[in-house]
Parts: C-alpha cells; sequence; structure tokens
C-alpha cells in the first residue's frame, strides 16, 4: 500500500492559478505568412481565471465542464506540463512545472485521445518499458501486473499487439500502464471516451476498486456522468476557466425537487415559459428539439408545485407529453451553467 | 555512485527498448528483406555513379578510384550507423509534437529526449553497416590505406560521422515546434546529404567550406575516410571538436526553446 | 459529372501545394538546385581541378549547359504520390475512395499534377526568357516540356503499379525507395547518360526514364535532330500504353484482393 501525501495535509493545491495563452494570428497566404515572421500578432486567450482548491489523499475527485471550459488545462498544470500563468499549484509538495523526478515517479497522467503504449507492440513488452523507466523492482512488477489484468480482465490478452485490441481493451491497457509504477496521485482525462457502456462500467468499477484499495488520489474529468455520479467522493465544475461549484455530487442534487418534463405543440422562450408557471429561468431547461419533434421542456421544482405547473401551462398551450424524471447531474450542471450565464 | 545509478538505469530502458525493437521487427519479417535491398542499391547506384565517371578520365582532384570507394564504404557504414539507431526517431518527430505524444514523455520521470530518440531501432540496417565496412575492406589496399593498427580507428571515426548526422539532422527536425509542417525541412536534409555522398576534396572552396563548417555534411563519411587514408591536419582535429560542440550545444538551446514554446502555445 | 470531379481534383491539388507556399517553394528550389549543384561541382573536379579537356565527347562548357537545361526538367515528374497510394492502401484509407464514383489512381494522380503544371509553366517561361539571351530553340523547348510532361505520366504509371505492392506486402515503402534511387540514375538527373560507357548505354536505353529528364534536355539542347525527337515521343506514347495497362493490372488485381480480405 502507498500513502497519499507524505504529511496529513491536502495532496493537491491550487492557489489562484491563471493560464493564459498566446496564438499567434496568420493572415491570408504569403502575405501573412511573411509577416507572421516579422512581426507575429498574437491573440491571448485565457483558459483558466483564478482556480483555487485544496484535495485531500486518496480522494476520488471529479472535474467537469463543457468543452473548452479549461478542464484539461487544469490537468496538464498539474501534472506539470505547462506553468500556471500566475498563481500556484503544489502536488505532493512539488512544484510541478519544476518536474522533479520524484514528482514524475509518483504521478500519472492518461489521457483517452492519446495512447502512451506503442501500437505495434504487445501490451506486456510495451509494460517491460515502463518497468525499466520507472524502475519498477522485478517483484512488485510481476505482482502488479498480475493483479491489475486479473481486476481487468485481460491477462489473455498481454501478447496480443495492442492495435489488434478492441478499443475497451487498448483503454484497459492504458490503464495497466498509467498504473504498473502505483502513483500517488492519478490524473485522468476522460477515460472513457469512445467506449461503449459496457467497457465503461468495467472501467469505473477498477477505478472505484484500485481508489479504495490503493489510496492513490485520483482526479477524473468525463463528459459522462455516470463516470462522475459513480464513482467522485467530489465535483469540481468549472465553465469558462472558473470553478463554480466545488463539493460532493450530492449537494447538487437537491432534495425534494422533481423534474417535469413536457413537450408542447408551441414553441415558446424559457422567459415566457418561466412568466407563465412562476418558474425561475435556471430551474427550466429546454432541449435541442430533434429533427421532426417537438422541444422537450425541464422544470425542476419542488414535488408540491409540479401540479400548479402543468395548470398553468395548460391554459396556455398545448400539452402533447408529459412525465416525472429523476434528476440527474447532468441537469443540474445545466442549472449551474446557466445561472452562472444570468449572472454575468 | 549516483551517476552510476543514473547510467545504470538508463542503460536498462535502452536493453528494453532494443529487445521492443526486435519483437517488433521480427513481426514484420518482410522488411527484412526489403530494408537491405533498398541501401544495397543505393550503394549500388554511387558506385555506378563513380564508376561512369572515372570510365572517363584516371583521377579526380587528386582521388583515385578505388580511394573514392574506400570513401564510399566508410561513408555507408557511417550513415546506416545513423540509419540502425536514430533515422526513425527524426521522422516520428513531427507526430510526438504535432499529436502531442511529448505530453506523455514529459511526465516520465527520465529525460524525455532521450526516450524520444532511443524509441525507434531499425535492427536489421545493421548489415549495411558490415557490407559498409565490407567495401572499405575490398577497396582499402588499393586506396593505400595503411592498414595494421589504424583499423583500430576505423570505429572512432564511425562514430565521429554518427555524432555528426545526429546534430545536424537534429537540427532540421526541430522547427516541428514552429513550422508544424516540418516534412519539408526533413527532405531540406536528404537534398543537401546529397553533398556527404562525394569526397569534400571534390569542392570549389565556397561549398567545401560551408560543408566543413555551418553544415558539416563532410563530417559523415569524408573526413573520416580522409583521416583514415592520409591523417588530417591538426586545425581539422580541433575543427571537428568545435563544430560538434557547437552543434551540439545548439541542439540542446533550440531544444530548451522548442519546449517553452509548445508549453506556452499549449491551452 | 465526368470532368467536374477531374477539375476538383486538379483545383484541390494546386490549394495543397498553395496552402504551403513558403514550403513549397523550399522544396522545389532544395529539390532543384541540390542536383545541378552537385553536377557542377563534379564537372569543376574533372575539369578545372583535374585538367581534363573533354569527357565522353563533352566539353566543360557543354557539361554545365546540360546541367543548366536539365534543371528545367528535373521537377516535372516525381513527387511523393506513389508512397502516399502506397499508404492509403496499408492504412485502408482506401475504401473511402472505393465508394466514390472516381478512379483513385487517377484522382491521387490529378490532385498532384497541379503543383507539376505549374512548375512546369514556370520552368517555361524561365527557358523562354533564357531563350531569348541564348541559342535555345523557343519551339524546342515547347517540345521538351511537352515529352517532359509525357515522362510525368509514365512514371506515374510506373510508380503507381508499383505501389500496388502494398496490397500484397503491407507496404510499398522500401520498393518505391529502390525505384526512386534507379530513376534518379536513369532519368539523367544526377549525369548526362551519354557518360555511361557505351558497353552499357543499354541499361539506361530499356528503361523509359532517360524520357524524363535526358531526353527534353538533349532536344533542347539541340543534340537530338527533330527526327531523332519524333521517335522518342512514338517510344514514350509506347511506354503510355505499357504503362496503363500496368496499372490496370495491378489496380484490378490488387483492389479485388482488397475487397476479398474486406478492406
Amino acid at each position: 500500500m502507498i500513502a497519499g501525501g507524505t504529511s496529513s495535509g491536502p495532496v493537491i493545491q491550487a492557489r489562484n492559478i491563471r493560464r493564459v495563452f498566446r496564438s499567434s494570428r496568420k493572415g491570408e497566404g504569403l502575405k501573412g505568412a511573411l509577416k507572421l515572421l516579422a512581426r507575429p500578432e498574437y491573440q491571448e486567450h485565457v483558459a483558466l481565471k483564478g482556480v483555487s482548491f485544496e484535495l485531500e489523499p486518496g480522494s476520488f475527485n471529479g472535474l467537469i465542464g463543457a468543452n473548452g471550459a479549461g478542464k484539461t488545462t487544469l490537468l496538464k498544470i498539474l501534472s506539470g506540463l505547462i506553468p500556471p500563468t500566475s498563481g500556484e499549484a503544489r502536488v505532493l509538495g512539488f512544484e510541478p512545472f519544476k518536474r522533479p523526478v520524484e514528482f514524475r515517479r509518483r504521478i500519472s497522467l492518461v489521457m483517452g485521445q492519446k495512447a502512451q503504449l506503442w501500437w505495434d507492440l504487445p501490451a506486456i513488452d510495451a509494460f517491460d518499458l515502463l518497468r525499466a523507466i520507472y524502475e519498477i523492482p522485478l517483484k512488485d512488477y510481476r505482482e502488479r501486473l498480475q493483479l491489475l489484468s486479473e481486476l481487468l480482465e485481460v491477462g489473455r490478452h498481454l501478447n496480443t499487439q495492442i492495435r489488434r485490441l478492441s478499443l475497451g481493451e487498448r483503454m484497459k491497457m492504458e490503464l495497466i500502464g498509467a498504473i504498473l509504477h502505483w502513483p500517488s496521485v492519478i490524473f485522468l482525462d476522460e477515460p472513457t471516451i469512445g467506449l461503449d457502456v459496457l467497457a465503461a462500467q468495467k472501467l469505473r468499477e477498477f477505478l472505484r476498486v484500485f481508489n479504495e484499495r490503493e489510496k492513490a488520489t485520483i482526479i477524473l474529468t468525463s463528459h459522462n456522468m455516470d463516470d462522475i455520479e459513480r464513482l467522485c467522493s467530489r465535483v469540481l465544475i468549472l465553465r469558462d476557466g472558473e470553478l463554480i461549484f466545488d463539493g460532493a455530487p450530492n449537494g447538487l442534487t437537491q432534495a425534494g425537487h422533481s423534474r417535469l418534463r413536457v413537450r408542447l405543440r408551441e414553441t415558446p422562450s424559457a422567459e415566457e415559459l418561466s412568466h407563465v408557471t412562476a418558474v425561475p429561468v435556471t430551474a427550466i431547461q429546454v432541449d435541442e428539439a430533434e429533427e421532426g419533434e417537438t422541444k422537450a421542456i425541464h422544470f425542476t421544482v419542488k414535488q408540491d408545485r409540479i401540479v400548479a405547473i402543468l395548470q398553468a401551462l395548460m391554459q396556455r398551450f398545448h400539452i402533447i407529453d408529459m412525465g416525472i424524471e429523476e434528476q440527474s447531474l447532468e441537469s443540474v450542471i445545466h442549472r449551474l451553467y446557466v445561472e452562472g450565464e444570468l449572472r454575468s | 555512485m549516483k551517476f552510476r545509478r543514473a547510467l545504470g538505469h538508463y542503460l536498462e530502458i535502452y536493453r528494453v527498448q532494443l529487445k521492443n525493437n526486435f519483437v517488433r521487427e521480427a513481426v514484420y519479417r518482410s522488411n527484412f528483406l526489403t530494408t537491405l535491398m533498398v541501401d544495397v542499391i543505393w550503394m549500388g547506384v554511387e558506385l555506378s555513379l563513380f564508376t561512369v565517371l572515372y570510365a572517363n578520365v584516371p583521377v579526380i582532384s587528386g582521388w583515385t578510384k578505388e580511394q573514392v570507394f574506400f570513401f564510399l564504404g566508410i561513408f555507408f557504414a557511417s550513415d546506416a550507423l545513423f540509419s540502425t539507431f536514430f533515422q526513425r526517431n527524426f521522422w516520428m518527430f513531427s507526430d510526438l509534437v504535432n499529436k502531442g505524444e511529448l505530453d506523455i514523455l514529459l511526465t516520465k520521470p527520465v529525460n524525455p529526449l532521450f526516450l524520444a530518440l532511443s524509441r525507434w531501432v531499425n535492427l536489421t540496417t545493421i548489415f549495411n553497416v558490415f557490407l559498409g565496412l565490407a567495401i572499405a575492406v575490398r577497396f582499402a589496399q588499393p586506396a593505400g590505406f595503411a592498414g595494421g593498427w589504424l583499423w583500430l580507428t576505423v570505429g572512432f571515426w564511425l562514430l565521429v560521422g554518427l555524432a555528426s548526422a545526429t546534430v545536424l539532422r537534429f537540427v532540421f527536425s526541430i522547427w516541428v515546434f514552429w513550422t508544424e509542417r516540418s516534412f519539408a525541412l526533413s527532405r531540406l536534409y536528404y537534398q543537401f546529404f546529397h553533398f556527404a555522398t562525394k569526397p569534400d576534396a571534390l569542392y570549389p572552396p565556397a561549398i567545401r567550406y560551408l560543408i566543413l563548417t555551418f553544415l558539416p555534411f563532410a563530417f559523415i563519411g569524408s573526413v573520416p575516410a580522409r583521416a583514415l587514408l592520409h591523417g588530417l591536419q591538426a586545425w581539422e582535429y580541433a575543427l571537428i571538436v568545435a563544430v560538434l560542440t557547437g552543434f551540439f550545444a545548439l541542439d540542446g538551446w533550440l531544444w530548451r526553446k522548442g519546449l517553452a514554446r509548445y508549453q506556452s502555445a499549449s491551452s | 459529372m465526368k470532368l467536374e470531379w477531374r477539375l476538383a481534383a486538379l483545383k484541390n491539388g494546386f490549394q495543397d501545394a498553395t496552402a504551403y507556399r513558403i514550403e513549397f517553394v523550399l522544396e522545389f528550389l532544395g529539390a532543384a538546385l541540390v542536383p545541378a549543384a552537385i553536377q557542377w561541382v563534379l564537372w569543376y573536379a574533372l575539369f578545372t581541378i583535374g585538367g581534363a579537356t573533354e569527357i565522353a565527347g563533352m566539353t566543360h562548357a557543354e557539361l554545365i549547359h546540360y546541367t543548366l537545361v536539365s534543371i528545367l526538367f528535373t521537377q516535372i515528374r516525381g513527387g511523393d504520390l506513389d508512397f502516399e497510394l502506397g499508404e492509403m492502401i496499408r492504412s485502408g484509407q482506401l475504401s473511402n475512395y472505393l465508394l466514390r464514383p472516381v478512379g483513385v489512381v487517377e484522382f491521387i494522380f490529378l490532385r498532384g499534377l497541379a503543383p507539376k503544371l505549374f512548375i512546369a509553366g514556370f520552368c517555361l517561361a524561365l527557358g523562354l526568357l533564357l531563350s531569348f539571351f541564348t541559342e535555345l530553340s523557343p519551339f524546342r523547348l515547347v517540345a521538351s516540356m511537352g515529352l517532359a510532361l509525357l515522362g510525368n505520366i509514365i512514371y506515374y504509371q510506373l510508380s503507381a503499379s508499383l505501389a500496388a505492392a502494398a496490397f500484397v506486402w503491407e507496404e510499398a515503402y522500401s520498393l518505391l525507395m529502390v525505384k526512386n534511387m534507379v530513376v534518379n540514375l536513369l532519368s539523367g538527373e544526377l549525369i548526362p547518360l551519354n557518360l555511361f560507357p557505351a558497353s552499357l548505354s543499354w541499361v539506361w536505353q530499356s528503361a523509359p526514364f532517360y524520357l524524363f529528364v535526358f531526353g527534353p534536355t538533349q532536344y533542347a539542347l539541340g543534340r537530338w535532330s527533330h527526327e531523332q525527337f519524333l521517335t522518342q515521343l512514338g517510344i514514350a506514347c509506347l511506354w503510355l500504353v505499357v504503362g496503363s495497362g500496368l496499372v490496370r493490372l495491378t489496380w484490378g488485381l490488387g483492389i479485388r484482393r482488397y475487397l476479398s480480405l474486406g478492406g
């Protein structure tokens, strides 16, 4: 077993992290290219706008947000790939961007879209290289490999070239490769992307067990709400580079609230609906309509308000379809996003 | 103590890389013959080019046909060493940066450049080293090579050739941090590389100056062959040391600059 | 429309080449000037240092003329289209093309032809400009460029046929590299082919490669008579027929194999 941090304090600290990156703007054609050489113009983009948090050793944390919200940027800063423009990051007591060897030995970064294992080798040979890189004692290496391949049920694929494996199996191998050195901190960027439901579930189960057994601190980004709901004891939500929520996932779903779904023949705006039903705009979510369908409208409200809302709606509109749904994390995040937009 | 431990660590990584490349090549067995064939034909073309020229004149710039063939043998061997240990790593360099694989390497507790440049080893081309040496041996005597203990220095001169090709190729690959499309530059390297396929004594002063200094292609085969045949002037030894260390420093500088750019542009 | 996708392919190829203009120019200059510089170096070594007066019946000036004029033709053929074809087969991208109503071999050819036409136009203009100041005949230059363009097609046909080896061996890379080196020597790009001893001239004469650079240069320089040129033009047409037959055969067989293996 390995402990998270050396001391009992937080294993990861972020203090007011900002990240601005520049990209050069290229003009049209040859003239633009020459201009780029002579006097480049830069476009500034703020990816993170002062993010602060602390994570406990052994915790399983989810990092969510829309595309471009700054999730991957944050992971890259914490794993030492890029420096923060200002602010301070501490991981395991190290400053990540200095990338001391001792720090690199104790972390792991898995990117769902970038393979670290080389495609033309059987997984076992790729693992052997990782053993050499991390100087894992042979005995530990064998035990861990045995354990991990049992947990993930890939023992019989170890001698198959990675490129011949299915996407799910390949991701499992990636995960084994990322964990073989028993890191104290694991950064997972979209580990279940592209996987089918069953494979994603297997992977999740494995991560849960590994986190429980080995007490490694895990940060996971995902688009998949299932990932977050089932694994994370804590959720960080980013929107446009700002941390808009930090807490337990069950703190997000409001107790006693339900989700009412209706379809109307008309297509009123959220503001109009809010006016008619006296429900705040933030609690109304209008889905993008699929082709040939009416829009589904969701109201997140206290249960005893539902009848009144339906009555108000029927006076003004024609209800085609209705139902009551469980409140999902996804809808909660949507609400948070809308609230944020209204505020700003 | 610390140094020896680090050395052991890196040697072990290199051993596994070698083994893995062996495993990989065993899978693609058909490549073995074709890879050999490519180099054999290439050697054939270079040799026949000079055969054609020497069918018309007995001596070019004081070099006899046998001496040129001896040079070609040394040059082929030196180039085959480069193909074996570095060539593919440099070709893959642009993928490393453009596809973001470098991110993964940067999180490993080893020098990322070492990992990047030890990734691919083409064990097949080792045979071409011997082929080149065989050509050199075959023409050693008629070329006037003194032989004897001098044969022991061949290894050293091949390493000089390998080091020159590596530091030079590096400069042409590193631009991927700035241009995204470094293929053109890689190809430019192979255009300039043609200058390495002739003894430097053949070149007019301006070009000769260039390939001994700013584009030191002459160090890949020509200077080693000349050193073996006639020995070098003292200043030429100094030149080799100066140019190689200069390029080595330049490579390191460009790498750090490139990395800094990579890290500042990345989101 | 049949014409439509062909024009689209040409346009696409042209845009591709011009998107990276600096690289395009750099590559063109490198590829055109370095081999010429090497030739020039050889003549320098042979004549200026070596003190020769004549080689294979040619003087220093004649050889330099050859080197300079050959630059106009060396960049007409080629590109790495055959490598592209081989890679498409290997990676399975070929499947995307097979679904479309276009001939994939021709599509890739047309895309690569666009920048070559541009280069041909540029080189021809350069040659015509030179003809004002030299004895080069404009008529001969135009005809030579025509032959070089025919050579471009023959070269592509043979290259594409070789690339079809990827259907069987997973990769055609090595084969294509070998082809490149042989073509380099036998096209007359490295040295004029009449430097070959008479006993070896059958080597270059039995392949079509001399029609790419050596032939056009000889005619442009007035070293081939009009009759000789017409004969060679006839031979080029024969090679065209052979080449098109080879492409049909190799790709027909290859695609059948590709499909039967499930793409």
